[in-house]
């Protein structure tokens, strides 16, 4: 990929042993808005905030939660382009796999070949790092799954997660409320409540996007009439 | 100890700087401002209308060869505001892509995949350091099968959204909160409102009063759903109708 004039790569290490342009893609998506995860015993919940730029934009228009395939989901915080890219990428790679062999691809492979893509953008010449860091959530075989992708290519599985400008308080705020027997809907719950920790304004079902995946292992993006449901519970 | 401005090279290629930004990115959005022309983009209820300053610097200019309104098929628009040559290059792969996906698909390029195509293409411009992000912003317009009226907004930091309405150029922020003002509870503008806000918006926010050969309008509409930029005529009919009704 690239021009050959730029077949150095971009991503070199500094005296100290670090590559920065990693460490500033992670500044990046640190000023990002606040997205998490939970996975529940019977499902995975992923949120974010949807804050649009002016009130002009249509946000119907707008989906930040993408569905890679029927039973895995994604959220970034980040860089939105950075972001459609690798879903793109990830929708053929599940693809491929499906056709190769005529079943659906396990979560764990999808992530680790997303985070291979991203890892080759650390290191190829004339390419910078992404500016996102992913939150998939999926439910297969092995039950219901989330995994955080950061720019670096590094990936790991987690209980419950949180990126984004908020991270300390919403880590801080899982850390507190997850307990391992948690069902689907109480997920749903804490995840509005922690993603209102730092919200600034009025929460509503306009202006935060929520996807689960159940035992029924078909990831959906909730309605705004619906996340309004719930928010009137958690009220 | 972390190296720092990456060696300085974060001002010329869009690499990270370490507050995480790309200064490359960001200087495109000042080369749109830099080009000295506003645009106005307004949604309504069956119809789409963008408007464009006209600066024709001089006299010996053919003035029907300066346009940021380009039609990239019969039914979609491209108002291009920025850097005229980056706009042209933008406008000719746009008009290609479309034609290709109507042969491929046999059906439109629906307004929100033109969108998209541009957008994604944008963000590949910052993250291969062989090519810079396009000093354009472009604001595609067209009626959708399903949806109905859109306008969309694509930036050189690969960002798009659809729009109820919106600006870009050099008072950009001027416009967006007068239009923010008029569509505040969600307006269902007739043809001649969304014309007429749009322009007034325009004059607005730059503070004089146009005549028909200083603006250009393009409208697409429910009922003729072919992208068409409004004659000299047309023009002067929604001024009159804007400066008798105020």
């Amino acid at each position: 990929m690239g021009d050959s004039q730029y077949s150095f790569s971009l991503t070199t290490f500094s005296p100290s042993g670090k590559l920065v342009q990693i460490e500033h893609a992670l500044t990046a998506v640190g000023s990002g808005q606040t997205s998490l995860g939970i996975k529940a015993a019977n499902g995975v919940v992923i949120a974010t905030e949807k804050k649009l730029p002016s009130i002009l934009v249509d946000e119907t228009s707008v989906q930040k939660i993408q569905i890679l395939t029927p039973n895995i989901g994604v959220v970034y915080s980040g860089m939105g382009p950075d972001f459609r890219v690798l879903v793109r990428k990830s929708r053929k790679q599940a693809e491929q796999y499906h056709r190769l062999y005529k079943e659906p691809i396990p979560v764990t492979q999808l992530v680790r070949e997303t985070a291979a893509v991203m890892q080759e953008f650390t290191q190829s010449g004339g390419v910078r790092p992404f500016g996102v860091s992913l939150l998939v959530a999926g439910y297969d075989d092995k039950g219901p799954q989330l995994y955080q992708v950061d720019p670096s290519g590094s990936y790991f599985s987690w209980k419950a997660s949180a990126m984004g400008k908020n991270v300390s308080n919403a880590k801080t705020f899982l850390e507190k409320r997850y307990t391992d027997d948690m069902e689907l809907d109480d997920a749903v719950h804490t995840a509005i409540l922690t993603l209102k920790e730092g919200f600034e304004g009025q929460i509503s079902g306009k202006n935060i996007e929520i996807g689960i995946i159940g035992a029924d292992k078909k990831f959906r993006v909730l309605t705004p009439a619906e996340i309004d449901d719930y928010l009137a519970e958690v009220e | 100890m972390s190296r720092g401005s990456g060696g300085g090279y974060d001002r010329h290629i869009t690499i990270f700087s370490p507050e995480g930004r790309l200064f490359q990115v960001e200087y495109a959005f000042k080369a749109v401002k830099a080009a000295g022309i506003t645009s106005i983009g307004v949604c309504g209820k069956d119809s789409v209308c963008v408007v464009t300053q006209k600066k024709v610097p001089d006299k010996l200019l053919d003035h029907t060869s300066v346009t940021h309104l380009f039609p990239i098929t019969k039914y979609l628009g491209l108002l291009a505001t920025g850097m005229t040559a980056d706009a042209r290059t933008l406008v000719q792969q746009a008009r290609n892509e479309a034609a290709e996906f109507r042969f491929r698909y046999g059906y439109e390029m629906p307004v929100d995949v033109l969108a998209k195509w541009i957008a994604d293409k944008s963000q590949i411009y910052t993250q291969h350091a062989y090519m810079r992000p396009l000093g354009v912003v472009a604001m595609v317009l067209g009626i959708d099968d399903e949806f109905g009226p859109r306008l969309y907004k694509c930036d050189p930091a690969g960002h798009y959204f659809g729009h109820k309405a919106t600006s870009a150029g050099l008072k950009e922020q001027e416009a967006i909160n007068f239009l923010e003002k008029k569509m505040k509870n969600d307006p269902q503008f007739t043809y001649e409102e969304t014309v007429q806000t749009a322009i007034s918006a325009l004059q607005s926010v730059l503070q004089e009063d146009f005549k028909a050969t200083e603006i250009e309008v393009g409208v697409v509409r429910k009922e003729n759903p072919d992208f068409r930029m409004l004659s000299t005529e047309e023009i002067d009919e929604h001024l009159t109708a804007i400066s008798e009704r105020d």
